[in-house]
């Protein structure tokens, strides 16, 4: 792309520019799925692994890189009309490099190459997040991600190092043998700084502080790059880390129904390890995005926290530690990421022409941009919850597997409560954006036309929604599937 | 049968809102089929009596981890009676919606929205499912959103429907627990299911059997109270009844489909429906009857102080559905059931008549600003008469026996609280009706304008006035198949219980209440005929009177708690980042005055670090302090203050153990 845009593209206008480059993108995206689609229809569950699994790629890690990269391609149909650059070349490598260390992240076993591709993927964002020329809270946002970032990143090298320093295991299943002892201190201390690193790409509180920033500066496509693609690889490596390698240092967080219910504390059953630590930053998560989300007036912004809240949702079904808890967060990720990707692609469609991306902005547009208005609402009722969408069946689904994990006693219903409290609060500000939109008078009259580039992804989004909403059972049966396939959690 | 309405409601929502004869004819087309299949299920059902097993279908619907989802239908008397009742006041309701919605803009969307509403209310009654009732449950939820927001350019009704969904979302969130608890227990959310469904003996027995699970309570009346969450704000009870009156703000059929017939009827469905789990534990039932009771006489006291036509029949509403709550709880299904049915055809009638007088007298709602009534509209004079006989209970209407059965229930289950309770309730509705129909129709026409020029009322044309006379006559009649002496009703619905027996002297006492409430309101109102518009002759009764006019403060009681506490979470958000702000001045500061003591015991080795600083300063910083830096610093301190905490955190478990 860079040698492209310097050498055959130099003299031309932007606009052809961005439409050559962009569309090679969109090209070599869909040979990459064609490829991927074709290792798929050969293989059988492992096709590729070496000795110390640096790469193993199984019909899991194929089946995710499709998603990574057809989301990578959603990104990139919204970037080519948005005109936030001139340096597409720049631009559109950067977007692919980090499409790049999103294929490794998922397709690796061994910390260090976890490592490298967690790096490739974050330095590229941090420049994508910084892309929007002449918009300050672009180059603010990408600022405080930077700084964010790298100061997990030295907690993660620094944990990882004590953990393969003490048990000179690298890959996730030596790592397990390893610990199948359960943890010392020391290895405590590097548990907690992976959870802490692996807590910032998630954006779980407290180490979501630069998502705000980052959401709202970023150019659109790009955060919605960041909230679907980024957010369903950091959380399949996530899970593959600690429900793999850290198997033995799992603790617990569960607290029995029962006396919960008459009010003995002490009955908690606390052991140290990644539940707890999961338990505490997915309550906060899911307590801190709902609450700090209702006093939002940028919509980007307030989907930002929202996003925080749902890694709190997600992080239950990582609990779970089971099968069928991976099985609920793929599909999870799955319905989130279709969802978020369209609500952010309404939202970029619609910045230019509405003069912004507040709420206030949004006013009317039910009369200004019927259509518009109705895939808002889609996308808007799937994040709530609301059935019969996708985001309805992905949280039941989600949730019933946290019940169902200690269903003797009932362990984790306490985190449910906390996350259907949570959704609760959290439909006041899914209602607010639709209020703007549906039954606020427009300050403009003019209607707001949307060209086809951007229709169609979106109603392809949309259809996907209310599809997966309906009949969700391929989606969790090719999951299920894949999870034993892999045959990485016992 | 529901598929028809819902392929109504799609279809009319794609259509232009230019295409009104064509989306009025498929909204009535497709509900139209939908009664008539429903009554024919009914008749089949008749025909195989009460005693037949339920029809049941099966499938599923997704499976993971090798436990399948199954969604289902049902057919048993219950739901035949539902459906058969739902379909059948939901035409009348559309066909009285084409005269009153005729001048209306999206008039075509509306019908596309009531179809939809109706596809939801028709798929919960048959679903043999906890998340297929669900599912339809939240179709409802959002298609009455739709329709109490329909004007959504009264600011008053966007705020109403948003209170309405935000309310009853909170009760569906006991609802939705309850579902997955039960789910996670039983491995079933299956109604029935070849005798492993939840309200089948063997999964019942293992529920019961879970004894001391809260308060003594066993799993099942546990899980029934949690579905009684969901009910509970469906059906408007205390304390989550504070969205029903509000929702007024829709058209007039929306109120009446919604707030009487169905949505509302919803509630006491769902617990009738799941009745086998409320009845497996004894204070699940009293925590029912106390609600319904205290909800009829709290909503019925309310309605003595209204002036909206339209508020009093949503106060009194609720106070009905109250009883309906207590009617489940101490008399069973049938008992509950019957008071639903007859409410839901006296009721449409009232709010359809009402919004006949609303129409007739250009949309005046205040009923001190009406009167006289009865000469202009004879035809809504008359069927409203009958409405209220029926609500305040007169013999042989149709609310008489219903709510006759009801008391005479909880009297044999020795439940004389709630008794007394509604006995109170009863003679109020009949007073707060009286008040209502001799101030509409009676006395002198109060309906003038600022310049003195009195308003004429007309009547309605014929399909709003078909309807009503449709509706009066079951108003009048439906009551007698659950006569005591011939319980056709209640043998139906269950054939296995024993139902009370005619008792002559408690109809006496229950007809004596309600001409005493009729006597009383005709002495107060009926002569009097206020001439100005603001003479309530109760308002001399004060502070009382103000307290019911505000409905107990109860709108200002939760502005003041619930939506104060949730405005101070979100603001304690910004407090604690100020705070860390606070704990980052205060380290920097600190860290500043040792690097001040560094610079003057080192002052060669800081200064030319210090030069280079300044430099590098002088490049970045005019961007960078526009970067508020500040908060960057914030956010650093805020991951290792994390990290910090999930350390001693886990060091201190450790070492605890």
């Amino acid at each position: 792309m860079l040698l492209v845009d310097v050498g055959l593209l130099r003299a031309k206008e932007p606009a052809s520019r961005a439409a050559w480059i962009g569309g090679l993108t969109v090209l070599g995206l869909v040979g990459v799925l064609a490829l991927l689609g074709q290792h798929l229809a050969v293989t059988g569950d492992l096709y590729f692994m070496d000795r110390d699994r640096v790469l193993v790629i199984d019909r899991l890690a194929i089946v995710l890189r499709i998603i990574i990269v057809a989301l990578a391609l959603g990104a990139s149909l919204l970037s080519i009309r948005y005109p936030f650059t001139k340096h597409y070349g720049e631009y559109f490598a950067l977007l692919l490099f980090a499409t790049v260390g999103l294929n490794l992240l998922v397709a690796t076993e061994n910390l260090l190459m976890f490592f490298v591709a967690l790096e490739l993927l974050s330095v590229c964002l941090y420049a994508l997040t910084g892309m929007h020329r002449g918009v300050l809270r672009s180059a603010e946002g990408a600022v405080k991600y930077f700084m964010v970032g790298a100061l997990s990143s030295a907690f993660l090298l620094f944990g990882l190092s004590w953990i393969v320093g003490s048990t000179g295991a690298t890959d996730l299943p030596a790592l397990r043998d390893a610990l199948a002892g359960g943890g010392n201190a020391l290895r405590l201390t590097g548990l907690v700084f992976v959870v802490v690193g692996l807590g910032f790409k998630l954006a779980a509180v407290p180490f979501h502080t630069w998502t705000p920033d980052a959401y709202q500066g970023a150019p659109t496509p790009v955060t919605a790059f960041i909230a679907t693609a980024s957010k369903v690889a950091s959380f399949v490596v996530g899970a593959k880390i600690l429900l793999v390698g850290f198997a033995g240092m799992a603790g617990s967080a569960h607290w029995p129904w029962r006396e919960l219910s008459s009010g003995t504390f002490g009955a908690a059953r606390i052991e140290p390890g990644w539940v707890l630590l999961l338990a505490v930053l997915a309550a906060a998560s899911m307590i801190w995005g709902n609450l700090a989300a209702l006093t939002q007036k940028n919509v980007k912004r307030m989907l930002a926290y929202s996003s925080i809240a749902h890694t709190g949702y997600l992080l239950l079904g990582v609990m779970a530690a089971n099968q069928a808890g991976l099985t609920a967060v793929l599909a999870y990720l799955v319905a989130y990421a279709v969802t978020t990707l369209g609500a952010f692609g309404v939202v970029a469609a619609l910045t230019r022409q509405l003069g912004g991306d507040d709420l206030e902005d949004l006013d009317g547009l039910a009369r200004r941009a019927p259509g518009m208005a109705l895939l808002l609402l889609v996308f808007v009722l799937s994040l709530a919850g609301i059935p019969p969408l996708a985001g309805f069946i992905a949280k039941f689904n989600l949730f019933a597997v946290a019940v169902r994990a200690d269903a003797q006693e009932l362990g984790l219903l306490w985190l449910v409560f906390v996350g259907l409290a949570g959704s609760a609060v959290s439909l006041y500000y899914y209602v607010l954006i639709l209020k703007h939109a549906l039954v606020h008078a427009p300050r403009r009259s003019d209607p707001v036309r949307v060209d086809t580039l951007w229709m169609v992804p979106l109603v392809v989004l949309a259809v996907l929604v209310v599809v997966i909403g309906a009949w969700p059972q391929p989606l969790l049966e090719l999951f299920g599937a894949l999870v034993e396939g892999a045959g990485l959690i016992r | 049968m529901p598929l028809l309405p819902l392929l109504a409601g799609v279809v009319g929502m794609l259509l232009p809102l230019s295409q009104r004869r064509l989306a009025f004819g498929l909204a009535v087309g497709a509900l139209g089929a939908s009664a008539l299949i429903s009554i024919g299920l009914l008749l089949g059902a008749v025909q195989a009596g009460g005693e037949a097993a339920p029809v049941v279908v099966n499938f599923t619907w997704l499976s993971f981890g090798g436990s399948a989802l199954k969604l289902g239908f049902v057919l048993n008397p219950l739901t035949a009676v539902m459906i058969a009742m739902v379909s059948f006041v939901a035409l009348l309701i559309f066909i009285f919606s084409h005269g009153y919605m005729h001048d209306d803009r999206a008039y075509a969307r509306f019908f596309a929205f009531l179809s939809l509403f109706c596809a939801g209310m028709l798929g919960l009654c048959v679903a043999n499912s906890l998340v297929l009732l669900f599912l339809a449950w939240e179709i409802v939820g959002v298609s009455s959103y739709l329709l109490i927001g329909f004007w959504h350019e009264k600011p008053s009704a966007a705020a109403a429907a948003k209170k309405a969904f935000l309310v009853t979302k909170l009760g569906d969130l006991g609802f939705l627990v309850g579902i997955l608890w039960l789910y996670g227990q039983t491995g079933t959310q299956l109604l029935f299911d070849d005798g492993f469904g939840v309200l089948e003996d063997a999964q019942l027995q293992s529920l019961r059997a879970a004894t001391g699970v809260f308060f003594g309570m066993n799993l099942a009346g546990v899980l029934a109270l949690l579905i009684f969450c969901g009910a509970i704000g469906k059906s408007g009870q205390f304390p989550l009844h504070v969205w029903l009156p509000d929702a007024m703000e829709g058209p007039t059929p929306v109120s009446a489909l919604i707030h009487a017939a169905t949505m509302v009827a919803a509630g006491v469905f769902l617990v009738a429906r799941t009745y086998p789990l409320f009845a497996a534990d004894p204070m699940a039932l009293d925590v029912v009857a106390w609600v319904g009771s205290f909800t009829a006489l709290l909503a019925a006291t309310i309605a003595v102080a209204q002036r909206d036509i339209k508020r009093i029949l949503a106060y009194s509403t609720v106070s009905q559905l109250g009883f309906m709550m207590l009617g489940l709880a101490v008399g069973g299904v049938a008992v509950g059931m019957f008071h639903l049915i007859t409410h839901a055809f006296f009721k449409a009638l009232l709010f359809l008549g009402a919004g006949s007088v609303i129409h007739g007298s250009h949309h005046q709602q205040d009923i001190f600003k009406m009167g006289g009534l009865r000469g202009p509209m004879k035809t809504t004079f008359v069927t409203y008469l009958v409405g209220t006989a029926a609500l305040a209970g007169v013999v042989p209407f149709a609310g008489f026996w219903s709510k006759d059965e009801i008391l005479l229930s909880a009297w044999h289950q020795h439940a004389y609280g709630p008794f007394a309770l509604t006995m109170v309730a009863s003679f109020l509705t009949a007073f707060y009706m009286t008040r209502q129909v001799a101030l509409v129709f009676f006395g002198a026409n109060r309906n003038v304008d600022e310049h003195g020029h009195a308003h004429h009322a007309h009547e309605s044309p014929l399909s709003m006035t078909a309807p009503l006379m449709i509706l009066a006559v079951f108003a009048a009649g439906i009551g007698l198949v659950g006569t005591p002496w011939a319980n056709l009703f209640g043998h139906f619905l269950e054939p296995r219980a024993e139902h009370a027996e005619a008792n002559l002297g408690f109809m006496a006492v229950a007809t004596v209440v309600a001409l005493a409430g009729i006597g009383a309101g005709w002495a107060l109102y009926g002569r009097l005929a206020p001439k100005s518009a603001g003479d309530d002759p109760l308002a001399r009764v004060q502070p009382l009177y103000r307290w019911l006019e505000h409905r107990w403060y109860f709108d200002e009681l939760y502005a003041t708690t619930v939506v104060r506490l949730l405005r101070i979470l979100a603001q304690l958000a910004e407090l604690i980042d100020a705070l860390l702000d606070l704990a980052v001045m205060a380290i920097s500061g600190g860290l500043r005055a040792l690097a001040q003591a560094f610079f003057w015991t080192d002052e060669h080795l800081v200064r030319p670090a210090a030069r280079l600083l300044a430099a590098a300063a002088r490049v970045g910083g005019g961007a960078l302090s526009r970067l508020q830096t500040g908060r960057v610093q914030r956010s650093l301190s805020a991951v290792t203050f994390g990290a910090t905490v999930l350390l001693g955190l886990l060091l201190l478990v450790m070492f605890a153990r």
